[in-house]
């Protein structure tokens, strides 16, 4: 349990946690920004497997909350992500942005819960969950879920699963770029908007480096 | 002149659907060839074939680059030997930004040619002066590539790429379309003053307006998966006045 007092802001970045359970209070004016990055270890044994809960509240007005999660998973690994957003009273903003690279036989899952009650009125909220198979063997569930009880809101959600674009790989290797390259550069173009959250550079590079290895 | 490239009849498909049906043409080192013809007559499907397009086989004949086997190149090989296509749909990259797309294109080519990597400073300085020969914004470099660019825009970032890459050979496939007049004289103009008389163009176009500008050497007319008719500028003004019907 973690309270975010009255005008707090507070940064949470979590780079391959084994699981993690973060069930987080907000209170009037704060702000909370969460990034979690996953990413298969090439020298691991065993397959990787966590599963992440977050759970919000907004228990005060015009509190802000983004979670950006990124995992990119190799081999046999898997990640779940589940989160619950619940605005409990109004004029709060959430902004949620889940996204997954899987190759080989990799595995993810993500349950988005984005609640907000009755009395939580003039609410923005925002769902986008965004997934790039590499892999036919690679499978991805996802199952956003919206409980909205309120009529003054913007609640908006969108989840796709797609592979890379193969005319933009061409488009690269015509002007010479070796596919490999280009898938790579592909991949981490789909990736950046997350790594881009994190707002400490050195922390960002470190991050953004382990993840291409 | 020497020859740069010899086609010998090249026969492709898509989808088990024959396009071309036996093409043979020769360009020399400094020509400009200009391929005409009504709409379905394989036009875009020559350009790629040329560029190693996995969606299209070629069932029959061969492609000579300089002496060297083209077809036998995957399409980042051809790329690198200077064959650059101008693509009539050019395609968004979102998230790539235009200068981490240009170094990689312009450093695998020097590492294929055997030359060392650009640094950051003389890369940005070829970029900007390259720029100015398409007449385009400064702040291109970290926009995605592609991306939310007009249809102008991305025909200029097309000849701006092919006047970073100093190809020997480039196809411009309907660079024409979709361009206002005062757009299709800048591309033009950009095309023109990176002509030398070592390198060579073909310019598909299925108006002879493009042709007012970028003047051919030689007009074909490609109708039914062939090469029907050569001749000279002149050809253009007539196949603008009568049409294709007789090709048809």
């Amino acid at each position: 349990m973690l309270n975010l007092n009255k005008d707090e802001h507070k940064e949470l970045v979590f780079f391959n946690e084994p699981d993690l359970s973060l069930h987080i209070t907000q209170q009037e004016g704060s702000s909370l920004r969460i990034v979690v990055v996953d990413c298969s270890v090439a020298a691991a044994d065993e397959p990787r497997s966590a599963a992440h809960t977050l759970e919000i509240h907004h228990a005060g007005t015009n509190c802000r909350t983004e979670i950006y999660v990124l995992a990119y998973l190799k081999r046999k690994d898997c990640v779940r992500t589940y989160t619950r957003m619940h605005h409990d009273i109004g004029g709060g903003v959430s902004k949620q942005v889940i996204k997954y690279v899987l190759a080989d036989e990799a595995q993810g899952e993500f349950m988005g819960e984005l609640k907000i009650m009755p009395n939580a009125q003039q609410v923005s909220a925002e769902q986008t969950n965004r997934n790039l198979l590499l892999s036919e063997h690679a499978t991805m569930r996802t199952r956003p879920q919206l409980e909205i009880y309120a009529d003054d809101v913007k609640a908006g959600h969108g989840a796709t699963t797609g592979q890379l674009d193969e005319s933009a790989l061409f488009y690269m290797q015509q002007r010479g770029i070796d596919p490999t390259m280009a898938r790579q550069m592909l991949v981490q173009a789909f990736m950046q908007d997350i790594m881009d959250a994190i707002s400490d550079d050195t922390l960002r590079d470190a991050y953004c480096k382990r993840l291409t290895e | 002149m020497s020859e740069l490239l010899v086609i010998k009849n090249l026969h492709a498909s898509i989808q088990d659907k024959e396009i071309l049906r036996g093409v043979n043409l020769t360009i020399r080192a400094g020509e400009v060839h200009a391929i005409m013809g009504p709409n379905g007559a394989g036009k875009s499907t020559l350009s790629a074939v040329l560029t190693g397009n996995p969606q299209y086989e070629v069932t029959e004949g061969e492609v000579w680059l300089k002496g060297k086997n083209l077809l036998q190149m995957p399409p980042e090989q051809r790329a690198r030997e200077g064959v650059f296509l101008s693509f009539q749909y050019p395609v968004e990259i979102p998230g790539v930004s235009m200068v981490n797309f240009m170094r990689t294109a312009v450093n695998e080519k020097r590492k294929y040619e055997g030359k060392e990597p650009l640094s950051a400073t003389d890369f940005l300085r070829l970029m900007r002066e390259k720029k100015k020969l398409l007449e385009m914004a400064d702040k291109l470099n970290n926009r995605s590539v592609n991306e939310g660019f007009s249809g102008g825009e991305k025909k200029k970032n097309e000849i701006f790429q092919m006047a970073m890459l100093e190809p020997c050979l480039s196809i411009l496939d309907e660079t024409d379309s979709g361009l206002d007049i005062d757009a299709l004289r800048i591309v033009a103009d950009g095309v023109n003053r990176l002509k030398t008389p070592d390198n060579s163009s073909i310019v598909i176009t299925h108006y002879q307006r493009l042709l007012d500008y970028i003047v051919p050497d030689f007009v074909h007319v490609l109708a039914n998966g062939q090469i029907v008719k050569t001749g000279g500028k002149e050809l253009a003004l007539e196949l603008e006045e009568k049409g294709y019907a007789e090709f048809e």
